[in-house]
């Protein structure tokens, strides 16, 4: 029994690490360019196939890949914020939700064009191995995941807090207008922004590949957790979304365990549902 | 500037629109362009219910597929297990939407803007997985199909491919000239003024919440009356299917490259994108998935940043340069 329980909870808290890196890179793009990334789930599936394409081709190690699919997605991040974002910022809702809502149908559906519904996997030697701890069983592949997936938002709250363009960063995210009063470029900030974020969900693909499949629609299951922990660790709170997608995690494996196979995604809806019945403005928020 | 009444010949344009489209199946015979007739009023009617809180009031929902599936359940429901007839059923299914967006809209109000339109897919999603989980009362996954009685008018099932396109003419007239009398009442002017600043609107004494709550009860019953048709016309129901998430995008999709919140957007934005579909797959065939939702995604993002006002924009404008460069006549 009391065994159960805390496997569920390991396995919840290991992918819960992955979520993070995905809710992170949506609260940042919101606290700092005021928009929803509907399409960060299809740069997590973007990561994916980069990874499983280099293990396939030239036999490179998903997690090695990190070093291609972090930087790759930085790049893409600086173009869509350059191309596409910046044309549709302003006071209007409509153009902001609907271009990266069509950015992921786009990536969504030429994906599913070009890579056709099919599942790929990658094997590494260190997919099947788990280590073994009492009667509890940790699966190496996710504890890496997890590992690295702290090291990274660790690194990020670092840079946020010391260098001077993650201050302004900061600073744009708290007020925009007064932040560039004080002479912060702020196109420059919201590329920095966007191609961190998508650097994150990069590597959250890679970090999948080795016990994860890959395919098209890979992303909505990721970006759906982003979006329920966003809200509920407050927008724009890397620190909130971090916490919150390590509890969606747990409450989706221990809803998995005790509610039902099918039942992860349900429970996670009930926690969206009763943070905006009860508690609004997430769990560590004033009221707006 | 308020328009009370329709000018003469606004009202002979209608009627010779409303004739053509009455007159148009028995010029056509093929089934399959009638089949192609009913997809345009179908979505272009579910597009005019969507447009009444999306397009007028901004409240960018991505969840109408709830009422849709709610609609399409309810009338299957009582038809199946009461013998119902789905005209009633239609009506029941409307009415359950409309209660449902009470609690829904309840919890989706508290959010603005992107996370509002979050909060609906999450609300339809879960929907979905309810009807997915609880086979007692709605054969769960498999869904159902719906007993083919031949045909019988009574219980909305017809031989011919025809009648079902004049029940879903009827349904998007019926939406238009809802939309048209709300345009043009103090509703219509609350709506729009939600849609451009709710907080300006609710300084000026406008009753937002009040206002939302109200237009989303008349978009949900709307859009469930074409759950209902859907279902009858292609004698099947699952959760997939009736809570698809293509439904609440192509609903919005619609009116966005059409026109957002003006009364023909929806409908000529389904022309369009419902033309651009039929002519891929003639020309590609349907065996590569994806390509017509990377089209409609192409033509979205094409509006978005380059006409914002939709088609309905760009025929406007046209028509202002015609206008101005014909000599004005004595």
């Amino acid at each position: 029994m009391w065994e159960t329980v805390a496997q569920a909870v390991i396995n919840g808290l290991l992918i819960g690490g992955i979520y993070a890196l995905v809710s992170i890179g949506v609260t940042l793009i919101f606290g700092v360019v005021k928009i929803v990334n509907f399409a960060q789930g299809e740069f997590v599936m973007i990561g994916m196939y980069i990874s499983f394409f280099l293990a396939n081709q030239f036999g490179l190690d998903p997690l090695l890949s990190l070093f291609v699919t972090m930087p790759a997605l930085f790049v893409i991040g600086v173009l869509v914020q350059h191309f596409l974002i910046r044309r549709v910022l302003g006071p209007n809702d409509m153009p902001q939700i609907f271009l990266t809502f069509a950015l992921s149908l786009l990536l969504l559906n030429l994906a599913l064009m070009l890579f056709t519904a099919n599942y790929r996997t990658v094997h590494t030697s260190y997919s099947d191995e788990a280590f073994h701890l009492g009667g509890l069983y940790i699966p190496e592949a996710k504890l890496i995941a997890f590992g690295v997936a702290m090291l990274l938002s660790g690194a990020l709250w670092v840079f946020l807090h010391t260098t001077d363009l993650g201050k302004a960063m900061r600073a744009a995210a708290q007020n925009r207008d007064v932040a560039m009063l004080m002479g912060i470029n702020p196109n420059r900030v919201f590329c920095v922004a966007l191609g961190i974020a998508l650097a994150l969900a990069g590597a959250a693909g890679s970090l999948l590949m080795p016990f994860y499949s890959a395919y098209p629609f890979v992303g909505q299951v990721f970006v759906l957790m982003a979006f329920v922990a966003v809200v509920l660790g407050t927008l724009g709170n890397v620190m909130g979304a971090l916490i919150a997608s390590l509890m969606m995690g747990i409450a989706e494996s221990l809803g998995i365990q005790y509610v039902g196979a099918d039942s992860g995604l349900i429970v996670v809806f009930a926690m969206l549902l009763l943070t905006l019945a009860f508690k609004p403005t997430g769990l560590g928020g004033k009221a707006r | 500037m308020i328009r009370h009444g329709l000018s003469a010949r606004t009202f002979l344009l209608l009627a010779i629109g409303l004739a053509v489209m009455i007159a148009l199946p028995l010029v056509v015979k093929s089934s399959f362009a009638i089949d192609i007739f009913i997809r345009i009023l179908l979505f272009s009617f579910i597009g005019t219910a969507w447009n009444l809180m999306g397009g007028y009031a901004k409240q960018l929902s991505l969840g109408h597929a709830a009422y849709f599936g709610l609609g399409a359940y309810t009338s299957t429901i009582l038809q199946i297990d009461f013998s119902v007839s789905p005209w009633i059923g239609m009506i029941a299914g409307g009415i359950v939407a409309m209660l449902a967006s009470l609690p829904i809209g309840w919890l989706c109000f508290r959010l603005r803007g992107p996370y509002f339109t979050i909060a609906t897919i999450a609300t339809a999603q879960a929907l979905m997985l309810i009807f997915l989980k609880f086979r007692d009362f709605a054969w769960g996954a498999e869904g159902t199909t719906i007993p083919n009685l031949g045909n019988a008018p009574l219980m909305m099932q017809f031989e011919s491919k025809a009648a079902y396109y004049y029940v879903v003419l009827g349904l998007l007239v019926v939406g238009l000239a809802i939309t048209s009398i709300i345009e043009r009442s103090w509703m219509g002017y609350y709506l729009v003024a939600i849609g451009e600043d709710e907080d300006a609107a609710e300084a000026i004494g406008v009753n937002a919440p009040r206002i939302k709550r109200d237009i989303y009860m008349i978009s949900s019953f709307l859009t469930a009356l074409a759950g209902t048709f859907y279902t009858q016309y292609i004698y099947f129901i699952d959760p997939a299917t009736a809570f698809s998430f293509n439904i609440s995008i192509e609903a919005a999709l619609v009116s966005i490259v059409g026109g957002i919140g003006t009364l023909w957007g929806p409908v000529i934005g389904t022309v369009l994108l419902e033309t651009t579909s039929t002519l891929l797959q003639s020309w590609l065939g349907s065996s590569i998935g994806g390509v017509q939702l990377t089209v409609y995604s192409l033509i979205l993002m094409a509006v978005i940043l380059w006409r914002p006002t939709g088609l309905i924009g760009l025929i406007t404008e046209a028509w202002q340069r015609y206008a101005k460069r014909k000599p004005a006549r004595a």
